[in-house]
Formats: C-alpha cells, sequence, structure tokens
C-alpha cells in the first residue's frame, strides 16, 4: 500500500499535481485548437466548434493522469475526486470568479465586451499601422471618443479574427497602436466595459435606506413567515396522523402530499391566476362568505400575504412528513410510562412529544429558513408585481433580494445591469454564509466531519 | 439571567404578535375597496352561514358519536367515553377541509384543461342552479370536452415502431404497478423476492424503453400549426435533459463521496468545506458567465451545453448526501475485501455500488425532478421553439403574445406534471428517506 506525505505538504503536493495536469490539458487543448485552425482555416461565421477544445484538454489529460498515477500513487486517492472537481471548477467556480470581476465594471446589455455588428465597416486599404475606409471613421464605428483614441476594434477576413486598438482616427484613416496581424476587410467596433471599482456597492449602500434595507428586511420575513407558515400546520397534521388508531390514516397522508409533488413552476402560475382580483376563484370564495374582492396580488401588503399564503400550500406536506418520521423514531414504551404515571394527552404533548421534536426539528427549521432566503422560484413566478413609490421596477414590493439581482442582470427595464446584479449577488452570498454557519454551530454538521 | 432573557423573548414575541393582529393586520383590511366587480357574487354576512353550517356538521357528528357509543355500550355492557369518537370525527373533518384546500387549485387546473371555453376572465356568470357554480367556487363542468388536450397533439405524428416502443413501455409500467399492488396485498416487502425482482427489472425495462423513446422523438414528426402543437416535443426535450443530468449527477458524486466517506487523505477537511462553501453562491447569478462560457464553446442552443450549465449544480449536494450514506455502512466488508488483496476501486464497485442503489437513485429523482421544472437557465440557453423545455413552454402560455390560453396552460399543466407526479409518489421511500438520512444527521 501507498502513503501520502502527512499533513499540509501532502495536501499541497496533491493540489499542486492535480493543478498542473488541468492546466497543462487546458493548454495543451486551446493549442491544438488553434493549430487546427491555423492548419485548416474555416470561414469566420463557421468556424471550429469550441467544445473541441475540452475533447483535446480531455484526451491530453488522461495519459499525464495515468503517468501520474504510476509515479505518485497516493495521487489516486484524489483521482476519486477529479470528475467533481473538474465539473465545479468549469462551471461552479469559474462563473463565480467572472460574476465577482463583473460585480467590479460597468457590464450591461450594451457594454458586453461583444463586437456591434451594426458598426461593421468595409476596409478599403491597410498600410502599415493605418486603415482606410469609406466614409468618416468616426462616424462610421460611432466612438465615444472624438479621435476614437483607445478604442478596441475587431478587425477580421473570411477566415481570421482579431482585436485591435486604435490610436487615433482622423477622417477615413484609423491609426492602430500596432500593425494588424493580417490583412482585414471588415471592422467592427467593440462595446467595452470597463472596470470601476467599487462604484456598484456605492450604488446600492447610497440608497439603501429605499431598496436594499426594504428588500432585506422584507426577505428576511419572508423567509422565516415561510418557515412558521409551512411547520406549524405540518406539525399539527403530523400529531393528528400519527395516532394509530384513526381511520384513512395512510389515505391522507398520501393524498396531501400532493403540493410538494406538483412541480412549483406549475403550482404557483395556478395560484396567480387563482388569487385573480376580479376572477380568481378564492375571492370568489371569500365574497360568498361576505367578504369584498382583496387585491391579493395587486396591493403591495397583500402580495406578501399572498406570498406567504402560496408557502404555506406549498410547504406543509414537507413538514408534516418530517415530523411523522421524526415522530416515528420516538419509541413506544416513553408513552407507555407516561400512562402509567397518569399523564393526560396534553401533558404527554408538550412534556414528551413536542420536547424530543425539538432536536430533529433545528437542523430542518435552519435548512428551510435558508431555502426559503432565497426562494427564487415563488417570487418570481407570482408575476408582475404591484409598485412601490421611490423604488426602481426591479425591486418592487415582494422582491427578495435574489429576484431583486435577477431583475437587474437579465431584465430590460434593469438595464441588464450585470455588473450591478453580480454586487446584489456577492451580498446574498455573504448573508447566505452568514446563516449557513449559524445552522452549521447549531447542527454541528462541521464537527461531525473533522 | 437565562430565565429574564427567556421572559424578554416571550415578552417580544407577545408584542410582535399584538402588533400583527392590532396594527398590521386592520391595516390590512383597509387597503380592500369596497366595491364589488360585475359578476362578483357577495353575500352580506356570509360566513355567518358558513360557520352556523359548520357547527351543525360538529353537531351531526357528536350526536351519531354519543348515540354509536350509548348502543354499543348497550349490546357490551360496558361504559364508554363517546369522547374519543367525537375527536375522531372532528379529526375527519378537519382533514377533509384540508384536503379541499390541498386539491382546490388541482381542481381549478383540471376543469379548466377540459373547459374550450377559456372561463377564467370571462366575466358573465355560467347559467347553473347552484350559488357556487354560479358565483365560480366551484368550477362549472356544463361544457366538457377535450380541445385543449387535442391542441396539444395537433399534428403529433407516431411512427410504428415508437408506437410499439410506447405500448411496450405502457405494459411494464401497468406490470410495476400490478406487481407493487399484488405484493402489497399480500405482504411481501423483501425486494430480493422473486415478484419484488420482476418488479425491478420490470421498473428498468420501462425506464430503458422510454428513454429510447425519449430519444428517437424527432421535431420532424410535430406538423402541427401554433407553438401549443409541440408540446410533446417540450416534453421529451425536459425528460431527455433531466434523463441526462440526473445520471451525470449520480456519476460525478458517487466517486467523490467514496473518496471523502472512506479514504483518509491529506485536504479532505478543506476539501469538504470547500464543496459546502460553493454551493451558497447563489448559483444562477453567474448565469452570465456561464452563458460566456457555453457560447464559447459553441454549445448553445444544444442541450448538452444545458445539461453541462445545470450540472455543477447538485455536486456538492449529491456528494454530501452519498458520503453521509456510505458512513452509516459498517466497513468491515470491505476492510476484509482489502486485505483479501482487492483494490480501492473494486471495493468501491463489487461491494457499495450494489449497495448505494437506494441512494443513487435518490440522488438521480433530486436532479431529475429539479430539473424537470426549471426555466430560467434553459430560457437563456435554448433558442427556437424546437428545444424549449416543459416549463418554458408553460411560462409562454401565461405570459407575452398567449396570455390569455388559460385552457391550453390547464391541459399542459396536467399532462406537464404526470411525470413528475408519478416519479413523486413511486418513489416516495426514496425521497423520505434520503432527505432524513443524508443531509440531516439526526
Amino acid at each position: 500500500m501507498y502513503r501520502s506525505p502527512p499533513g499540509a505538504r501532502g495536501f499541497l503536493i496533491a493540489i499542486g499535481l492535480l493543478g498542473g495536469a488541468l492546466t497543462v490539458a487546458a493548454l495543451a487543448g486551446l493549442l491544438l485548437f488553434w493549430a487546427l485552425q491555423a492548419a485548416f482555416p474555416r470561414p469566420v461565421e463557421e468556424g471550429y466548434p469550441g467544445y473541441l477544445i475540452l475533447i483535446f484538454g480531455t484526451l491530453v489529460l488522461i495519459p499525464i493522469l495515468v503517468v501520474l498515477g504510476r509515479r505518485v500513487p497516493y495521487l489516486t486517492d484524489w483521482y476519486y475526486l477529479l470528475p467533481a472537481i473538474t465539473f465545479l471548477l468549469a462551471f461552479t467556480v469559474f462563473p463565480i470568479i467572472l460574476t465577482i470581476y463583473y460585480a467590479f465594471t460597468d457590464y450591461t446589455g450594451i457594454r458586453n465586451g461583444k463586437p456591434d455588428r451594426s458598426t461593421e465597416t468595409a476596409i478599403v486599404r491597410v498600410e502599415g499601422r493605418e486603415l482606410f475606409v469609406e466614409g468618416n471613421a468616426h462616424d462610421l464605428l460611432r466612438c465615444d471618443q472624438p479621435d476614437c483614441a483607445g478604442q478596441a476594434l475587431e478587425i477580421t477576413t473570411r477566415t481570421q479574427r482579431a482585436r485591435v486598438r486604435v490610436e487615433q482616427a482622423s477622417g477615413n484613416t484609423i491609426t492602430l497602436t500596432a500593425p494588424p496581424p493580417f490583412a482585414p476587410t471588415l471592422v467592427y467596433k467593440i462595446n467595452e466595459f470597463r472596470f470601476i471599482g467599487f462604484r456598484n456597492f456605492v450604488e446600492i449602500f447610497s440608497r439603501a435606506g429605499t431598496v436594499l434595507i426594504p428588500v432585506l428586511l422584507w426577505n428576511i420575513i419572508f423567509a422565516a413567515g415561510a418557515v412558521v407558515v409551512g411547520a406549524i400546520p405540518g406539525l399539527i397534521l403530523g400529531l393528528m396522523l400519527n395516532n394509530k388508531n384513526l381511520a384513512l390514516r395512510g389515505f391522507y397522508r398520501t393524498a396531501l402530499i400532493i403540493s410538494w409533488a406538483i412541480p412549483v413552476v406549475i403550482s404557483v402560475q395556478i395560484f396567480t391566476a387563482m388569487l385573480n382580483v376580479q376572477f380568481g376563484p378564492i375571492n370568489r370564495l371569500l365574497g360568498l362568505l361576505g367578504a369584498y374582492p382583496i387585491p391579493w396580488l395587486t396591493d403591495p401588503e397583500w402580495f406578501k400575504v399572498s406570498a406567504l399564503l402560496i408557502s404555506l400550500w406549498l410547504g406543509f406536506p414537507y413538514w408534516m412528513t418530517a415530523t411523522l418520521g421524526a415522530l416515528s423514531t420516538i419509541p413506544e414504551d416513553v408513552y407507555e410510562a407516561a400512562k402509567i404515571d397518569g399523564a393526560n394527552g396534553f401533558q404527554t404533548l408538550t412534556g414528551i412529544t413536542l420536547p424530543l421534536l425539538r432536536q430533529p426539528f433545528i437542523p430542518l427549521l435552519l435548512g428551510s429558513f435558508a431555502f426559503n432566503f432565497n426562494n427564487f422560484g415563488l417570487i418570481y413566478l407570482m408575476g408582475p408585481q404591484p409598485g412601490v413609490e421611490g423604488r426602481p421596477s426591479t425591486a418592487q414590493a415582494g422582491d427578495i433580494l435574489i429576484t431583486w439581482a435577477y431583475k437587474t442582470a437579465f431584465q430590460a427595464d434593469g438595464g441588464q445591469a450585470y455588473g450591478l446584479g453580480g454586487a446584489i449577488s456577492i451580498l446574498i452570498f455573504f448573508l447566505t454564509v452568514a446563516i449557513s454557519l449559524i445552522n452549521f454551530r447549531f447542527t454541528g454538521a462541521l464537527r461531525e466531519v473533522r | 439571567m437565562a430565565a429574564i432573557l427567556r421572559h424578554l423573548g416571550w415578552a417580544l414575541f407577545g408584542l410582535l404578535v399584538a402588533w400583527v393582529l392590532f396594527v398590521y393586520f386592520p391595516g390590512l383590511l383597509a387597503r380592500i375597496q369596497p366595491n364589488t366587480p360585475p359578476g362578483f357574487v357577495r353575500i352580506e354576512n356570509g360566513w355567518v352561514y358558513a360557520l352556523g353550517g359548520l357547527l351543525v356538521v360538529v353537531g351531526l357528528i357528536v350526536l351519531y358519536a354519543w348515540l354509536a357509543t350509548l348502543l354499543a355500550n348497550r349490546r357490551t355492557q360496558r361504559k364508554r367515553s363517546f369522547w374519543p369518537l367525537v375527536g375522531q370525527g372532528l379529526t375527519h373533518l378537519f382533514m377533509f377541509l384540508v384536503l379541499v384546500f390541498a386539491y382546490y387549485p388541482v381542481l381549478q387546473i383540471l376543469a379548466a384543461s377540459f373547459d374550450p371555453r377559456n372561463t377564467l376572465y370571462r366575466i358573465l356568470p355560467p347559467a347553473s342552479d347552484n350559488l357556487l357554480v354560479r358565483a365560480r367556487v366551484i368550477p362549472d363542468f356544463s361544457q366538457l370536452s377535450w380541445e385543449n388536450y387535442a391542441k396539444l397533439f395537433d399534428g403529433f405524428i407516431l411512427y410504428p415502431y415508437q408506437a410499439v416502443l410506447l405500448v411496450a413501455a405502457a405494459l411494464c409500467l401497468l406490470l410495476v404497478l400490478v406487481l407493487a399492488g399484488y405484493r402489497r396485498l399480500i405482504g411481501d416487502v423483501d425486494s430480493d423476492s422473486g415478484l419484488g425482482m420482476l418488479q425491478g427489472r420490470s421498473l428498468t425495462a420501462f425506464a430503458l424503453l422510454s428513454f429510447t423513446l425519449v430519444i428517437f422523438l424527432s421535431p420532424a414528426q410535430f406538423t402541427g400549426q401554433g407553438t401549443e402543437a409541440k408540446f410533446v416535443l417540450w416534453v421529451r426535450n425536459t425528460l431527455f435533459v433531466s434523463g441526462i443530468t440526473g445520471i451525470l449527477a449520480v456519476l460525478l458524486t458517487a466517486t467523490a463521496g467514496y473518496a471523502f466517506a472512506r479514504f483518509n487523505f491529506p485536504g479532505r477537511y478543506p476539501m469538504l468545506l470547500v464543496f459546502i462553501f460553493i454551493q451558497m453562491f447563489p448559483g444562477f447569478l453567474g448565469l452570465v458567465a456561464t452563458y460566456i462560457l457555453i457560447s464559447n464553446l459553441g454549445l448553445l442552443n444544444t442541450f448538452t451545453g444545458l445539461v453541462l450549465a445545470y450540472s455543477g449544480g447538485i455536486i456538492s449536494f449529491g456528494t454530501w448526501v452519498y458520503k453521509g450514506f456510505l458512513e452509516s455502512i459498517s466497513k468491515s466488508l470491505e476492510e476484509a475485501a482489502l486485505i483479501d488483496g482487492a483494490s480501492k476501486w473494486q471495493v468501491f464497485t463489487k461491494i457499495l455500488m450494489p449497495l448505494s442503489a437506494p441512494m443513487f437513485v435518490f440522488i438521480f429523482l433530486l436532479q431529475f425532478v429539479g430539473t424537470y421544472s426549471e426555466f430560467i437557465v434553459a430560457n437563456l440557453f435554448l433558442t427556437g421553439v424546437d428545444s424549449w423545455t416543459v416549463g418554458m413552454g408553460l411560462r409562454n402560455f401565461t405570459t407575452g403574445q398567449f396570455s390569455t390560453r388559460w385552457g391550453l396552460f390547464a391541459a399542459a399543466s396536467v399532462l406537464g406534471s404526470l411525470p413528475i407526479l408519478l416519479t413523486f409518489y413511486g418513489f416516495q421511500r426514496y425521497f423520505v428517506s434520503g432527505y432524513t438520512a443524508g443531509s440531516v444527521k439526526e
């Protein structure tokens, strides 16, 4: 058998070797891809697909891993983690790092670092560093600066493309900072995004009083409220269904899980239709009981009540099942002893059942709080929200942090301000970590791992 | 000190409740406009009648319990109290009300799916003698038709070999259901018994047959006009993506969970922490970054790209759950095998993998169900009606240009939630045990 070098040294060696292998494979994949492009050029519009890099990289990685495994046997333990780590790196860590980077830029739907196809301009002639176009270069390319100084451009031929920078442009002449690597035929302006430091965060915190604090407050109330309105009815139902003498017990238990089983994307949309102020069946029912139509989804405060009402419907089966599961672990003889001692039903409930349920319930409650804290699907699917004066259209009455971030980043009325959305995401991340740390402290999950 | 804190806590709680009851709640009620829109049936003090009706039912239950106990006592010459029977009756009444609450949306959506008139946003009340129907509390079942469903299948051509596959899959599913029912009747709980094995085999056959069918369905088979005629294609796309994502989730988490549970390499603890904390970043806010990555890989608008984008989602949680599961299994068998000269890989594939089937099923199902109802990522990555998923299609019935197609939405919802409903009820045991055994250590 093999033995790893102990402690931090072994860890660092393993990480270094694996990281090195992955880097080498990625670079080799990229180089092979470029070699393929250079050897057999294809038109720019239908170039080689980028996933070839992944395939080449994998082909290089496997022999490297085999050789490494022979030379450093203890590394093979890490190979079991490698698939998970690679996917995490590529599709979770990399996007996270990129998002953090964007949070410090003014990346938006317009400033997305891509060439602007509407500025396509034909190049008539190339002389050293100078490109000649027909007409005024500044007007054709719609530069930000009057003389286009520092503007980034993309130049292409039929099979090649490159990015270059303008030193200055006047009339029909564009002078680049360096001669182009090939003789281009077309030129585009690139909508660059810039590094703006903490300005996104300053923007969030400067309007904290009208946006951040109310949204955060409602976010916490919603998460806590959703747990409470789900857990208490679920607990009561679980306690009732735990009665072994109750007929149809299994039927109730199975039938009531329905709202857990229906996909949220469907059930929430049904609810928004049912809560319609004028036509919704819920208002019709309340009307028969003497109520005037309730503005469930059109009034800012009632919207919040609706969100909690839907949480109740969605959440109680989970808590009912959890209660029944926890109750099944309580041994029968405890109750028998209580009966002999002359305890009545209520005393048994408050003296035995509820205290015994506390231990398994704490982690579930905290987990449910963390889930509801970022319950995007529910709030987003409830549709357009009633407006609140003085708040942007991305953070209205019922919006929680995560829907605010999403709408800021992706919806047109938020200007697709991805930088700003990224900044909000980082705030959400820190809040989620804080909640989870409290969770771990209570449940002792981390201690157990050690 | 602790006592003071506790009292303070209760006092704060009391204040909060008082504020909600006496300040917030009246404020909420004041926001209701006292006017009735056309067609809205309002009964002044209707709640008094409702409460009266409920009290009558309670009274009947008490009366029944009293009479039943009286007769039973007379026959058996015993003196039993009738309160337990009242309790049972009231419990059933309560459960009935809860069932109504839980199934009311289901009833509404079922009714709307069979109603060709798209009645949700109609002002005219249905002509009926029943007050509840006229007020539209109970849906109007006077005009039932399959029209909405027919529109979803409009122009759908099923090739003969696919029909054969479909029938075979349906037969397998039927066999599974019949076997499950029969085994429950005879009380056979052992999954290694002959019938249990047969049930497992036919379930596998069903999964394989339906997956083959899903793979071989092609957009060319959908010739109907309008977006809704592509519904079956959306279901097929969704099942395909969810299935592949689920399998990928199992593959990625299985070996990692094994390593974390059984190996003691340096760096195990920090790696576990990394796995946990990565999970806390709001995943789909990295969407633009993921989008750029997938677009650079040339996988935009392909299912491969979507599966890759989904793949990061469950790795941490799945690894954590599977690790917890393996730690609950005794090591003795593996140690014996290791002494006999088996490699770690052999131990994993020969001993642990067969034991872990329930956990794999749980991880697969969790990812499958999660992906099935996802629509945000899909919306960003897939363009063109042919590659939509169910979630995207449903969202399109209720927003944008289809805002009034409530009947179609209802029919599509009913059909679209069937696979998940079946999965959930069929594998309920796995969901419950997986949630309680893996994620939460008690």
